[in-house]
């Protein structure tokens, strides 16, 4: 088998490559994908655009065979198929690179490319069919290196490697930037180019952000609520139509553009004009003591992996800074410390001054700083207790162990809070599992910022929100920081790093290898410092 | 009865309520498509799906109880009919020996109140997140404590019957602590030190039987009887109080006492609280200042206690004999387990249960002039324990296999 696919390219290109109609997906009462029509054609990069929710994903699931649909007909090359299982997808031509990688650690490259397969294994013939596939698309990837040593960006050349060895005619791609610097962003879309223009492969490219969609699609379909809102050449459209359709109402991408994937205008150094109190860039260098010093920490991993190799970080009282990075470099290990959910192995916390006790349960919380987490599933809520309770987690653990637990009150309490939070809910007694993702995330934002924090620490806080929420999280953000809160802001989202924060720092390999002010901040020397390139 | 205010369903356990009342869909990819719905609005129509598919789901539930248990009836009726008994007369038996015959309801009663005790350590001990396992042990250790005491300890009977009470709750939790204390320094898994240890206590009670200065009879004329203990002295019994002709063991009112005690506990105390929080989610817990080290090392041996005190009931009471033996445990704390988890960790569903347990064992007794085996009691109640624990099961697979389909559209 070779790499040059459209051997079949006697197909005429007006037959696409695969026809969706009238597509329909539903989810008890939900309805993910509502009559939705698509055709992929060869030789094209065909972008599905849409906010997180909007049916991308399903419909995406039912071509790759993981999702059967309620109803609609798909075809591949003009002839109707059942897809209903990904081995089926596979032998239709059909393959994936998800979002998540699903790789085995342990092994070397080129084992996990041919991972699966059910014939005799030929080692030198896997590496060697590796390296050709990796040539031809220009993909740098070494065969014999182990996948636990690669960063996200290699391990996803591996996943794309892994997808082309079938030599799929039909490649979809979900969401491939999200763990990719900007400079690696560039890189993929030109593979996708040699994948289109050299093999003729149709290519979906799933994507919530605008910009990339702009820049890597011939055409463009739009997604919302589960329908096709619009769809047209991308040559046609522009930022401002594409945003409209894809969020349902007029948006203005200056201050949403961290929400809907716009990359600020680096040399637009004008601010929103309720971005952030003129103190905060003079704190940096005068002021008085940091709310948040840390200095030299270091943490290492049960396997003995350094995740934190002598971070030093200062935050003032009502700055915004963003940590910068791709995700993997010790971002979460830093949240981890500062939700008392890690001991440091050495290095130190100082909240306004005083040293706090890491790994400590609740000590940081003692020491009022807050934390929106990254996966408020893990350590952010209790799904099976109540949203009052879940609003009142804190004190839950700080009251006299048989002290009358006052439960008129901290419904009463709830209620408040659900009000001026607009947190859509039963009310205070629902279980908070019952909420949606969007409405939890503002239930941990009211509790973390009622408990009158002095330092904010918010991780990927706008991950898996639309537009609507995300605009709200930016607010709450941008009043907390004004009030004189100190924001650490940590996201694998360049975009909004860009967008709220006063000064950046870039993590890498669990060090920070730069700093700078947002005036300051260049997108291509950020992306190259989240490359580990130079510092 | 004039014991406690603990009818079920009374509001104490209103929390406990509230979390069962069903679960709701279990997958945020459902919710985060049921946001799609709602949208820019955020509008009612997630909560109105969730309310819609919770009374389908309690229905099911119902539905899926009755079909099960009616199940393990039929075919316990057919195990009575295969071994040549009549269904009816076995059941009118049952029926007789544990609450329709004179005295007989007064006897499950007594009967209930270990596996009470047994169930509520239970109940608190899962809640957190524990596996205590080795209830087993812990009755037999305490039962042991208290026998030591009541024979030795020279006074007056009601303060001697107190002491005794008390140095069991000792027994249990210190049996309870080994495995506290290697979970604690050690992280040695409880599931695994609670029940190995439950072995060497029947070994090490089987040693005491044997010893004169410990725990074996001092009455040289009954030599011919090794691994017995001495008989109890009348006055360290626990009391009966006499109702419309039953006799009820006072341990039921401390089985009674401690359940209201722990019901209130669980769902009116900041204590109660956190034990939900450490068992729901450890790491959230540790984030908000609950450790989860000493609480649990508490509720293992606070699990143990009331073990402990169970045994003490057992053998101080009148539901075993007078006297301590090696079978003297007669798999209370095994069932005081089954117990707890039928009652699906809810302290005041475990009093319904334990009853239930309690009925079949004294029920039992009377099937002998049916010509059927009282083992055939042991095969119903795991028939219904079965029944029991099948609706939960099928549920959790179906709500997992909704999660994962729905995992496949996060759209």
């Amino acid at each position: 088998m070779t790499t040059h696919a459209t051997a079949d390219a006697a197909v005429p290109t007006d037959v696409p490559a695969v026809r969706v109609r009238g597509l329909v997906k539903r989810y008890g009462a939900v309805t993910a994908c509502d009559g939705i029509d698509i055709d992929l054609r060869p030789g094209e990069i065909h972008g599905v655009l849409g906010e997180n929710g909007a049916g991308k994903s399903t419909l995406m699931k039912v071509l790759i065979g993981l999702v059967l649909p309620d109803q609609g007909r798909v075809e591949v090359r003009g002839r109707p198929v059942v897809i209903d299982d990904p081995q089926e997808a596979a032998e239709l031509g059909i393959g994936m690179v998800h979002q998540h990688f699903s790789l085995v650690n342990e092994l070397r490259v080129w084992e996990n490319v041919v991972l699966g397969e059910r014939r005799r294994l030929d080692a030198g013939a896997a590496r060697r069919r590796v390296r050709t596939i990796a040539e031809h698309h220009g993909l740098d990837v070494d065969p014999d290196a182990r996948v636990e040593d690669l960063t996200a960006g290699q391990r996803q050349r591996v996943e794309i490697v892994k997808c082309l060895r079938r030599d799929p005619e039909i490649v979809i791609f979900d969401e491939p930037t999200s763990v990719l610097t900007p400079q690696e962003s560039e890189h993929l879309f030109r593979v996708l180019r040699v994948a289109v223009e050299r093999d003729g492969r149709a290519v979906a490219l799933v994507s919530h952000k605008l910009d990339e969609i702009l820049r890597a699609t011939d055409t463009v379909t739009i997604l919302r609520r589960g329908r096709v809102v619009g769809s047209s050449l991308t040559d046609d459209t522009d930022a401002r139509t594409l945003a409209q359709a894809m969020v349902g109402r007029p948006v203005s991408l200056r201050s949403e553009a961290g929400a809907l994937g716009v990359v600020a205008d680096p040399i637009d150094t004008e601010r929103p004009p309720d971005a952030v109190p003129g103190g905060a860039p003079d704190a940096v260098s005068a002021g008085p003591a940091p709310a948040l010093r840390v200095t030299g920490a270091r943490s290492v991993r049960g396997d003995g992996k350094v995740v934190l190799d002598g971070i030093d970080l200062d935050v003032h009282a009502g700055e915004i800074v963003g940590v910068a990075g791709v995700e993997g470099n010790g971002q979460t290990e830093l949240v981890e410390v500062l939700s008392s959910l890690r001991r440091l192995d050495a290095g130190t916390v100082e909240v306004d001054g005083r040293p706090v006790d890491t790994g400590r349960a609740g000590a940081m919380g003692a020491a009022r700083v807050g934390v929106i987490p990254e996966d408020r599933h893990d350590a952010g809520c209790v799904l099976d207790l109540s949203v009052a309770q879940n609003l009142h987690l804190g004190r839950l653990a700080a009251g006299r162990p048989l002290g009358r637990l006052d439960h008129d009150r901290m419904r009463a309490a709830a209620e408040r809070l659900i009000d001026e939070y607009d947190i859509s809910c039963a009310g205070p007694d629902a279980p908070f599992r019952s909420l949606s993702g969007g409405n939890q995330q503002r239930a941990v934002l009211a509790r973390e910022l009622t408990a009158d924090p002095l330092v904010l620490v918010a991780s990927q806080p706008t991950h898996g929100l639309d537009v609507g929420a995300i605009e709200f999280m930016s607010e709450r953000l941008r009043a907390a920081a004004a009030s004189g809160v100190a924001v650490l802001l940590v996201s694998s989202e360049l975009e909004e790093i860009l967008h709220l924060s006063d000064r950046i720092v870039v993590m890498f390999a669990g060090r920070i290898v730069g700093e700078m002010r947002r005036d300051d901040a260049d997108f291509e020397r950020i992306g190259l410092l989240m490359a580990g390139a130079a510092a | 009865m004039t014991t406690t205010g603990t009818e079920p369903g009374s509001d104490p356990d209103a929390v406990d309520d509230r979390r069962s009342d069903d679960r709701p869909p279990d997958d945020d990819a459902v919710l985060a498509a049921a946001q799609v719905s709602a949208a820019t609005s955020l509008g009612g129509a997630p909560a109105g799906v969730k309310v819609r598919r919770s009374v389908d789901d309690r229905l099911v539930e119902v539905g899926l109880y009755v079909g099960s248990i009616l199940l393990a009836l039929l075919l316990s009726a057919g195990l009575v009919m295969a071994v040549g008994g009549s269904p009816t007369a076995v059941f009118s038996a049952l029926l007789d020996g544990s609450v329709r015959s004179p005295g007989a309801w007064g006897l499950t009663i007594t009967t209930m109140a270990p596996l009470l005790l047994v169930a509520g350590g239970t109940i608190v001990a899962t809640r957190a997140g524990l596996v205590n396992i080795g209830q087993e042990g812990q009755v037999l250790v305490g039962a042991a404590f208290a026998a030591y005491l009541a024979v030795r300890l020279p006074g007056p009977g009601p303060v001697v019957l107190v002491a005794a009470l008390v140095f069991a709750a000792v027994g249990g939790a210190v049996w309870a602590g080994i495995a506290a204390g290697m979970r604690a320094w050690r992280s040695v898994p409880e599931v695994l030190t609670t029940l190995l240890l439950t072995f060497v206590a029947f070994g090490l009670i089987t040693y005491g039987l044997r010893q004169r200065w410990l725990i074996g009879d001092r009455d040289t004329s009954r030599q011919g009887r090794v691994n017995t203990g001495e008989q109890i002295p009348f006055d360290t019994r626990l009391p009966d109080l006499r109702i419309f002709g039953n006799a009820i063991d006072s341990g039921a009112i401390i089985a009674l006492g401690v359940a209201a005690l722990l019901a209130w506990m669980m769902a009116r105390t900041f204590l109660g609280a956190r034990i939900d929080v450490v068992g729901l989610n450890r790491r959230a817990a540790q984030r908000f200042g609950i450790s989860e080290k000493p609480l649990s090392a508490m509720l293992l041996i606070g699990s143990g206690a009331l073990a402990g005190v169970g045994g003490s009931v057992l053998l101080l009471g009148a539901a075993s004999g007078d006297r301590m033996t090696i079978g003297f445990s007669g798999n209370f704390g095994w069932e005081g387990l089954l117990v707890a988890l039928l009652a699906r960790n809810r302290v005041l569903l475990a009093i319904p249960m334990a009853f239930v347990f309690a009925a079949l064992r004294t029920g039992s007794s009377f099937l002998a002039a049916t010509g059927v085996d009282r083992k055939m009691t042991d095969v119903v109640q795991a028939l219904l324990v079965l029944a029991l624990l099948l609706p939960p099961a099928l549920m959790f697979i179906r709500d997992r296999r909704r999660a994962m389909a729905a995992t496949g559209g996060g759209g």
